[in-house]
């Protein structure tokens, strides 16, 4: 089996989950009311997210009875610096996006493209400064001159 | 129908300089891309998609289809000297490109990579032609019954058949489902799980959906496995006349190339199978079917034409389901039906009614694609060879700028960056944990359309969906579908038995 059945069980737990949710508060709240003759608004919506519950159950459960036929623990916590690993790219999308929302993105490009090269370990500066500066210009270029929509 | 004198100014239409230029342009970046490792035609399409919304609708196709062709032959160059396929795909490439590259024929395993590219490609083009127009016949005849137990069909078909585990590809299912009803219901006006934002009345915005789980989540990912690549070597081209192709070592491959486009067309028609399946299974045809198998995976050039020839030739023929009856089988079709929608066409069999001319000028726009990868191929081997040098670390940065950018571009503001970042999280989670990333978009994709259709049912129906069940076609599709489940079911449960023995024996 490729599959991790650890991974399977919490996978399959979190969208179990999620559908519960789902079909429990958000469908019934925001899903959408109102006489219909064919279909009602709500009826795909919750259809898909019965096939969500369906399948996750079925997947943690069966992953489940893996990890205890196999003796192993259900819960395996991942090293901090793995996590850590994973996490900060999120953060530092999340932060440039809040950057974004704020200034225009061909001058805060330059700065976000050399500080996550930097990040990453090019430390000879005609790389950065061509890799940060060029992408940011054909921008402009492409927006105030080509497609004349002003400076994004 | 549409007459002999439409389909001719179709072709001189798709023979103008201007058309020729754009697709030239998509076939040039597709190949860039291609041979970068870690960019694949997903990513390049979804980022690629802004770029075309100044086009004209033919415009954007075409260039789109041309970049999606361009990336499944460039893809060959970094798995033959780089020994890191571009693509999934193209995985089996490596296998036999990298050892001939290695034995100082890097030159030669190149050319046969493109030549079979191209003739896969071209030849499984030529096949959509001839069937996709009687196939969209028959489909236009089709009423709201067949087309709503077919696309059911086409869901669990994609579910079962897109890899790994099964549930996990029918949760993948349920969740663009769901998300394909967000938006003004049709029949009262009723927002659906709009939550307030006018933004997402028309439904979950197509681009920032693409960009984030394919783009940005792909660059998480990476990011994640940036130094796994780091220190591979790259294998520079000679100039020895022992490397350069005959013509007779070119013969030598064609009946390989033309049996494993046969396969690779096969697999292309069916939904959800993908181009690295057909890949695989041309190459394990070629060694079963060889005089020399043990020959295979040292160096064969064999190999490289029954890999490359089925990789191209899935790509036009994942286009037979999309334009016969409107089901994208593939990511890269479902981003075509994207890229139809914002330009305001509705691709499917009405299309062979409604914009016939368009559909013709894409056909022999993809023949010219197909022409011009073996030019850009030919003449660009030793530029796109030291393409493969470009540390990956670089393409990341300027990849997630391209992502904001082609959000920022289209005017989406605050909400698209921010839905662009919640997809980018959900995508990764797909990624991660190995759901159906196709099974979840063609779900997204075609839930409208069967909604509708289903609606249609009901209300023609007064209100018996038992009525699937009367009407041959979609009663033998209903059959399908629960034979297909059944089939599915049993499989997983008799693989679950295995491993359970397995374990019990060790």
């Amino acid at each position: 089996m490729t599959d991790t059945p650890r991974k399977n069980f919490w996978s399959g737990l979190g969208v179990a989950t999620v559908s519960v949710v789902l079909i429990t508060w958000i469908i019934p709240t925001y899903g959408g009311s109102g006489f219909a003759f064919g279909l009602p608004p709500q009826l795909l919506a919750t259809l898909g997210a019965w096939l969500m519950l369906a399948c996750a159950a079925a997947l943690s459960i069966v992953s489940f009875i893996t990890l205890k036929r196999d003796g192993k623990p259900l819960i395996a916590f991942p090293e901090f610096g793995h996590f850590w690993h994973q996490t900060w790219p999120f953060l530092y999308v999340l932060a440039f996006i809040v950057l974004v929302d704020r200034f225009p993105l061909t001058w805060t490009a330059p700065f976000m493209i050399g500080a996550l090269l930097l990040i990453l370990g090019e430390r000879r500066w005609h790389v950065v400064v061509l890799s940060s500066i060029i992408p940011a210009a054909g921008l402009y270029g492409l927006t105030a001159h080509l497609m004349r929509i002003g400076v994004v | 129908m549409i007459g002999f004198d439409a389909i001719l100014s179709a072709f001189i239409a798709a023979l103008h300089y201007e058309s020729i230029a754009i697709i030239f342009g998509g076939v040039l970046l597709g190949y860039i891309v291609g041979v970068i490792p870690g960019l694949n035609r997903a990513v390049a399409i979804a980022i690629a998609i802004p770029l075309t919304f100044y086009m004209s609708a033919y415009a954007a196709i075409a260039f789109l289809i041309g970049l999606s062709k361009g990336t499944a032959a460039g893809s060959a160059v970094s798995a033959i000297l780089l020994n890191t396929p571009g693509e999934p795909s193209s995985a089996a490439t490596c296998l036999d490109g990298y050892p001939m590259a290695k034995n100082g024929k890097p030159r030669k395993a190149l050319k046969v990579g493109l030549l079979a590219s191209v003739i896969g490609d071209l030849l499984a083009t030529l096949l959509l032609i001839a069937v996709v127009i009687p196939f969209a016949s028959v489909a236009l005849k089709f009423g709201p019954y067949e087309l709503t137990a077919i696309l059911v069909f086409a869901l669990v078909f994609v579910a079962g058949m897109a890899g790994g585990s099964f549930l996990k590809g029918l949760a993948a299912g349920g969740m663009g489902i769901i998300l394909g009803t967000v938006g003004l219901d049709p029949e009262t006006g009723a927002a659906r799980l709009t939550f307030g934002y006018a933004e997402l009345m028309e439904g979950v915005p197509i681009l920032p959906l693409v960009i984030g789980t394919l783009a940005l989540a792909e660059m998480f990912a990476q990011l994640d496995e940036h130094r796994r690549n780091k220190g591979a070597s790259v294998i520079k081209l000679g100039k020895s006349s022992e490397d350069s192709l005959s013509y007779r070592e070119f013969k030598s491959t064609l009946p390989t190339i033309f049996k494993s486009t046969g396969v690779g067309a096969f697999v292309g028609a069916l939904p959800g199978l993908g181009p690295t399946v057909g890949a695989f299974m041309a190459y394990g045809l070629a060694k079963r079917t060889a005089k020399d198998p043990d020959s295979f995976g040292k160096g064969n050039p064999n190999g490289i034409a029954a890999a490359e020839s089925a990789d191209n030739a899935v790509i036009p023929a994942s286009y037979i389901p999309l334009f016969g009856l409107g089901i994208p089988g593939s990511v890269s079709a479902a981003l075509l039906v994207g890229a139809f929608m914002i330009h305001g066409i509705q691709v499917g069999p009405l299309m062979l009614r409604e914009h016939p001319e368009m559909l013709f000028t894409l056909f022999s726009g993809m023949i010219v694609a197909s022409v011009l990868m073996l030019v850009v191929g030919w003449y660009g081997l030793r530029i796109f060879a030291k393409v493969t040098n470009v540390p990956p670390h670089i393409v990341i940065a300027i990849v997630i700028f391209l992502c904001l950018a082609g959000i920022q571009v289209q005017g989406y503001g605050t909400f698209g960056l921010a839905t662009v970042f919640v997809f980018s999280i959900f995508g990764y989670f797909l990624k991660k944990f190995d759901y159906s990333f196709v099974t979840f978009l063609v779900a997204f994709i075609v839930t409208p359309m069967l909604e509708m259709n289903l609606r249609q049912s009901v209300i023609l129906s007064g209100g018996d969906i038992g009525i699937l069940l009367q009407r041959p076609i979609a009663l033998a599709f209903v059959v399908f579908t629960a034979l297909m489940v059944l089939h599915l079911a049993w499989t997983a449960y008799r693989r679950w038995l295995g491993d359970r023995l397995k374990a019990r024996q060790s």
